[in-house]
């Protein structure tokens, strides 16, 4: 049987550090714990995956960017998805993304979210 | 017992070196497992967090499969199982103190007991006696950690 999968759906970007860390450190713990992860990136969380962005955004003062969380859960085996519109939302092109990170549609969470044990919202 | 780099590494267990765990049988045909005084200097000397997934109990975990997960304030990730087996029990003094991992690893701070499921066939994979220190020292010295 297949590991259980879960979905983290991240809203939150750069306007808000403080929520920037703990969804991937969750995303990273549920790797650990053998499930299959998947991020769905979307409104202003689509804007932490610009290529350099998450470098400066900063959860805590003196702590670690946002970047070293994404990396820990891409290390992970954490499944990134954004998704297309907000990337239009924010004038993005799929080149600006950082490596690894698949485009997809807004159907591709409905199909996410039920094929889930569980899902997240941050 | 050994120390090398800094790092406690008893003759007694059986170490997966890959993965920085160790197993070693116990009464009752099951075996004992943890992780290595390394992992804990990896996991960044003070933990938040060690977990055994409670659905797992009674259920058979993979070698090299996640057995429980370890929580610090900069790391988080597996404690990959050194052998497969049927989860038996989980050590419930981590609850309380997960740092019982780090100051007595191969005591206190065991993490699970399995009833392994080919100890035979996979203890080819572990290495013990004075030889697996030898070749735990050889791994990190060739990596550059120490637990110093």
């Amino acid at each position: 049987m297949a590991d259980d999968s879960v979905l983290i759906i991240m809203t939150s970007g750069p306007d808000t550090p403080r929520r920037c860390a703990t969804p991937f450190f969750f995303a990273s713990l549920a790797a650990a714990m053998e499930y299959e992860v998947n991020m769905f990136f979307t409104i202003d969380g689509t804007l932490l995956l610009k290529k350099g962005l998450a470098e400066t955004v900063y959860p805590k003062a003196g702590g670690k960017p946002v970047s070293a969380f994404i990396q820990d859960a891409l290390d992970a085996g954490v499944n990134f998805l954004a998704c297309t519109a907000s990337t239009e939302l924010h004038d993005l092109t799929p080149e600006d993304l950082i490596d690894g990170v698949k485009m997809v549609g807004g159907a591709t969470m409905w199909q996410l979210a039920e094929d889930a044990k569980t899902v997240l919202t941050f | 017992m050994a120390t090398i780099r800094g790092c406690n590494l008893p003759e007694d267990v059986y170490y997966l070196l890959e993965k920085h765990v160790w197993a070693k049988p116990i009464e009752g045909g099951l075996v004992r497992v943890g992780m290595t005084s390394v992992a804990g200097k990896l996991a960044g000397g003070k933990l938040a967090a060690i977990t055994v997934k409670a659905k797992n109990i009674g259920q058979e975990v993979k070698q090299g499969k996640s057995l429980a997960t370890v929580e610090s304030s900069k790391f988080v990730g597996p404690v990959p199982a050194p052998v497969t087996g049927v989860l038996v029990r989980a050590n419930d003094k981590l609850a309380a103190n997960p740092n019982l991992a780090i100051s007595d690893p191969y005591g206190e701070g065991w993490i699970a007991e399995v009833k392994p499921s080919a100890w035979d066939a996979e203890a080819g994979a572990l290495v013990t006696g004075a030889a697996g220190v030898a070749a735990y020292q050889a791994k990190l010295e060739a990596e550059g950690v120490s637990c110093g």
